[in-house]
């Protein structure tokens, strides 16, 4: 702020003052009567960037966020205090709605959509739901066989669905309440038709996007598929293969965008290799590990 | 007020009477049945022990470089009755304070802060990382400011960074030297409503305190000002404030 008091002997003067030097902008701070003249003070802020929060310097949280790749305007906000509290501030965190609607596990090729949905549905079996599950991803030399051993494991049945009105008839087949796992193909974030086909399976489907994400990816890429997918429907985020990547930078990056943190692949286990994530199992994961 | 309260003192501008204030608040704390602390946290040119005329033989640079702990630098101040960290005088040693230790120094601190019903901290002037720090981690702010243009711009920059490291925080202004009351509230309107207008929000008015010749007097011999002058305008003041906080 820039402040400068001006003497005058009238009021107009004085103002004519101010405004010569400090321009339009120039906020009156206040004014006095002095002698037989009178005294404005003025000033006039600068437009600058915010400022950025001065860190608390836990210098131990510091290296943490460091050796992950944090981007530098989430760090502000995570450096304010205990972690696992400044997490549940800064992002979402949420359930998969598998008793509401259908999900369609989506993501770039290779982030792991068809395990993650085999070890969904293990999860509800391990607890005497059983889950329908379908793969609109039936063009995929493979894709079907590998999510079919599981099922088959699992004794539950697998739709396999080339086409959105396939998998729209496999819905209204089903018994109600039945929750819905939906395998897709891989969908190139930044090829609009696949992205395009993408929001039309969900919208037949009416399903909720879940972008199924794998760790150790350039956060900045991370940040641009999310928003990608966010604006295709997705509000929910699976990270995956953290026992293949440590840092987690991406992870944050992409939920920064505001999908919320559903659930973390940890290891290649079907039945343990899926956990919901928490505010406090993200921060003590954030914190261990740092070389 | 609660108990182990951290009460940062800030100016931005030098030479506005932090230390004199903190120093008589502290007095005026302990006057009032409060158990209070005065923390020198001055890494640049500390003087609380000069303007007490005490000679600490452990200080906080002592503390910092681990020879010795917060409590083994505790210092009573008999006259005062309240205790006291002094800083290292003259050095500008400790200005160079590395993120780390500074934390950890401010570690110690609030632990100590729990024997105390209060305590104060007296932070040199400029807006260096350490005093944005020491600002933003304490409980509360108070920022002194006269009616000169230059600690106006400068409290209001302590402000300024406040609101970003604190968007939670209340700051508190204390004018000082004021020629009168009615000059000290002008005083306060005029940085009032800069803050609002430029931060979005503004900080409540602490106090004024009159300019006083005898506060000067205190000072130079090293005496307290409600000791030597008890009914002296800035002495009525600082109590005004003591029983505010
Ligand atoms: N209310 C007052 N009336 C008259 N003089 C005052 C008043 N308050 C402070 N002073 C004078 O201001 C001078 C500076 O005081 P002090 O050393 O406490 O300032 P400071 O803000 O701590 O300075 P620094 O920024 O160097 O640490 C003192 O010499 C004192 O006499
Ligand atoms: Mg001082």
């Amino acid at each position: 702020m820039r402040l400068k008091r001006y003497r005058a002997a009238g009021m107009a003067q004085a103002m004519a003052q101010v405004r010569a030097e400090l321009g339009a902008d120039a906020l009156i701070l206040a004014t006095q009567r002095l002698g037989n003249g009178v005294e404005v003070t003025a000033a006039l802020e600068p437009d600058e960037a915010p400022l950025t929060p001065l860190v608390s310097a836990d210098p131990k949280l510091v290296a943490a966020l460091d050796f992950h790749g944090v981007p530098a305007l989430l760090r502000g906000e995570l450096q304010r205090g205990d972690l696992a509290t400044t997490l549940a501030g800064a992002f979402g965190f949420a359930a998969l709605p598998l008793e509401e609607r259908p999900l369609l596990i989506a993501g770039p090729p290779g982030t792991g959509k068809t395990l993650t949905v085999a070890r969904l549905a293990t999860r509800l079996v391990m607890s005497g739901i059983k889950p329908l599950v379908i793969t609109a991803d039936g063009k995929r030399a493979g894709a079907t066989e590998q999510l079919a051993a599981f099922t088959k494991l699992l004794g539950i049945s697998l739709v396999v669905a080339c086409h959105p009105v396939t998998v729209g008839r496999a819905l209204t087949r089903r018994e109600p309440d039945t929750p819905v796992l939906i395998d897709c193909p891989g969908c190139d974030a930044y090829d609009p038709a696949q992205v395009e086909e993408l929001s039309a399976l969900a919208s037949t489907a009416n399903a909720a996007i879940v972008l199924v994400l794998a760790a150790g990816l350039d956060p900045a890429e991370a940040v641009d598929v999310a928003r990608i997918y966010a604006s295709a429907g997705a509000r929910l985020l699976i990270a995956t293969k953290l026992d293949l990547a440590r840092r987690l930078g991406s992870i944050l990056a992409a939920a920064g965008t505001g999908l919320a943190l559903a659930e973390a692949g940890i290891g290649p286990g079907a039945a343990d290799g899926l956990l919901p994530i928490t505010p406090a199992w993200l921060a003590a994961r954030l914190l261990s590990g740092v070389s | 007020m609660t108990h182990g309260q951290t009460i940062a003192i800030a100016s931005g501008k030098g030479g506005v009477g932090k230390t004199w204030f903190a120093i008589t608040l502290a007095h005026a704390l302990t006057r009032l049945g409060r158990r209070a602390m005065l923390f020198d946290a001055d890494l640049g040119l500390a003087n609380v022990d000069i303007q007490l005329g005490l000679t600490p033989r452990l200080d906080l640079a002592t503390v910092i470089s681990g020879k010795a702990t917060l409590a083994d630098a505790t210092l009573h101040c008999a006259d005062g009755g309240f205790d006291i960290v002094a800083g290292r005088s003259g050095s500008g040693l400790l200005s160079a304070i590395d993120p780390a230790t500074l934390e950890r120094t401010l570690a110690a601190l609030q632990i100590a802060a729990a024997r105390y019903d209060v305590v104060l901290l007296d932070l040199g002037a400029g807006l260096e990382r350490a005093v944005r720090r020491m600002s933003a981690w304490a409980n509360r702010l108070l920022v002194l400011a006269t009616e000169e243009p230059t600690s106006l711009t400068d409290a209001y920059a302590v402000l300024k960074l406040y609101a970003a490291d604190r968007p939670d925080g209340k700051a508190r202004i204390v004018v000082n030297q004021a020629s009168t009351r009615t000059a000290g509230e002008r005083t306060f309107a005029t940085l009032e409503r800069a803050c609002q207008t430029f931060l979005g929000r503004a900080p409540a008015l602490a106090g004024i305190i009159r300019r006083d010749e005898r506060v000067g007097d205190a000072i130079r011999r090293q005496t307290l000002l409600l000791s030597r002058h008890p009914n002296a305008p800035a002495a009525v003041d600082i109590e005004a404030i003591a029983r505010s906080l």
